[in-house]
């Protein structure tokens, strides 16, 4: 679905954002973008979408260069950014507008999807709607689009506590094997059930790539009473419960994936981790 | 699917800016006929008509100041072209229509209105649409032709260039604009001087004031026609620059 090749990308002469840059994302997969701030997250999406041109290499979307910006490539993305846009329409003036362009489109299910975020008047004005409820809006007509590529930036931010479970079933129920979502996360917890690919950028390029299932056969995640050290320890912190731990899985024991713990122990030894995937 | 041009999704281009744009449009075109129904001086009324439409002309792209907006609206599921010809549709088109009926409705509401309160019996005068108009020059009767198709294409022509203007320049589209235009007619003023001092050598000024002034008939017959052909053959230059620089905007 998404192959990207050796992209340069940089907002400033001086600074390159992104350098030689690879990746290649299959669909049917929700997909976890991680990394520290300014890493270049939003900007790989954007690139992704063709809002931003690479200063070198290659990326192919769905067989089109998104450069093009052609109606059927755009046709098939929807992109929900962090900040969303001041539009002074009505929520149902916005699905008569631009609910046309989608082909796919299902009235029906943007309807449902409001309705399960308890947003019953459609006749509000999206300019005068909270930061939350607009993303509930947003959120909602980009699942109902169907389109086959969805990109979503920081999706949580702004989401009360009940809606980020809304949201976690909303998008897991949508999400078939034609569709492929990116999701750009610093809020680990809040879609630690729902992502089943983990993608992490350190240093502007993608360091990890991995799909759940990998991760959890070569990576253990432990909680141990005490400091049990020994060679196949990658990374250990404390905390209230334990002593949290990310072990090379030697045994084929089976653990529960922790994000956060993955992205930290990525952090702490890239090099190991990277040698034990490749 | 047509992925040039498809007349359905210019339709719905063009649904979308009256649906987002739907009270200032209603606003604006009520003061518009408030204006036209108080101005009565042609010259003026041609001055707002020029002054209005590069405003709007030169905000047609004003989405692109404000990053998720320019995101949203290059993420519209349209060809460039689709999106730029809507802009020259509505910026040219539409607003020189809408500007000449409020013009018949405001001048109508005037004088009648006019009419009653002063208990008058002037005639509903639309000097807009007489095709000669006379004035004095220096005490000199000057009957000068015109059509509405050339205040037109002079309109358009503004309107191209405030257009590219529009998304040329991401922030203070109307002043950034004006000063291209300054800069590029001091420009042409100084190669002009240029090629008068290489065709004629030099030439001084003894006066306060000097008029030059050539004609191109004088030195090639049609040359005023060919300078018009090529005056309004920069409306699609305008507008063929402005769907590259379209095609080429990053948000």
């Amino acid at each position: 679905m998404i192959d990207i090749k050796n992209v340069d990308f940089s907002y400033s002469r001086n600074a390159k954002l992104l350098s030689g840059l690879s990746l290649k994302l299959e669909t049917g997969r929700i997909h976890g973008l991680l990394g520290k701030n300014g890493e270049g997250k939003s900007t790989l999406l954007k690139l992704i979408s063709g809002l931003v041109f690479p200063i070198h290499g290659n990326i192919d979307v769905m067989g089109f260069n998104p450069q093009k910006r052609t109606p059927e490539m755009l046709q098939d993305i929807f992109f929900l950014p962090e900040e969303l846009p001041q539009l002074p329409l009505s929520i149902k003036n916005y699905e008569e507008v631009y609910a046309p362009f989608y082909p796919n489109f299902s009235a029906e299910q943007f309807n449902s999807y409001l309705k399960e975020f308890e947003i019953d008047d459609k006749k509000a004005m999206l300019n005068k709607l909270s930061h939350g409820q607009k993303k509930k809006v947003f959120v909602s007509f980009g699942l109902a689009t169907n389109t086959k590529l969805l990109l979503m930036d920081e999706p949580t931010n702004g989401l009360d506590i009940p809606s980020k479970g809304q949201f976690r079933r909303m998008v897991a129920s949508a999400v078939d094997e034609s569709r492929c979502l990116i999701i750009s996360t610093h809020q680990v917890r809040d879609l630690d059930s729902l992502i089943d690919s983990i993608m992490i950028m350190d240093e502007h390029e993608i360091v990890f790539n991995e799909p759940n299932e990998n991760i959890t056969k070569k990576l253990l995640f432990k909680v141990v009473d005490h400091n049990e050290t020994d060679e196949s320890v990658i990374y250990s912190e404390e905390s209230m419960r334990g002593l949290y731990q990310v072990r090379e899985n030697t045994t084929g024991e089976e653990s529960k994936l922790d994000i956060e713990l993955l992205f930290n122990a990525v952090f702490t030894d890239k090099k190991r981790i990277m040698n034990l995937f490749n | 699917m047509n992925t040039t041009f498809s007349f359905n999704r210019l339709g719905l281009l063009i649904k979308r800016y009256f649906a987002e744009n739907k009270q200032r449009e209603l606003s604006f075109w009520g003061i518009v006929i408030v204006v036209f129904m108080l101005m009565h001086d042609i010259t003026a009324i041609g001055m707002f008509f020029y002054i209005s439409g590069f405003i709007f002309a030169a905000r047609m792209f004003k989405i692109f100041s404000y990053t998720p907006g320019g995101m949203h609206y290059l993420l519209i599921p349209a060809t460039h072209l689709e999106k730029l010809v809507t802009a020259i549709l509505l910026s040219t088109v539409y607003f020189f229509i809408m500007l000449l009926v409020s013009y018949s409705i405001g001048n109508t509401l005037g004088t009648t209105l006019g009419n009653l309160i002063f208990n008058m019996q002037n005639p509903v005068s639309l000097d807009l649409f007489q095709l000669e108009s006379i004035s004095k020059v220096w005490g000199t009767r000057v009957i000068s032709q015109r059509s509405l198709i050339s205040i037109f294409l002079n309109f358009a022509l503004i309107q191209s260039i405030f257009l590219l203007g529009s998304v040329y320049f991401k922030k203070n589209a109307i002043g950034r604009t004006f000063l291209t235009i300054i800069f590029f007619t001091i420009l042409i003023g100084l190669l002009e001087i240029l090629i008068l001092r290489v065709t004629f050598g030099s030439f001084s000024i003894t006066g306060q004031n000097m008029n030059l002034y050539i004609s191109g008939d004088n030195l090639f017959p049609g040359f005023e026609q060919a300078g018009k052909i090529v005056k309004y053959l920069m409306i699609p230059f305008f507008w063929v620059v402005a769907y590259f620089r379209l095609t080429e905007k990053q948000v």
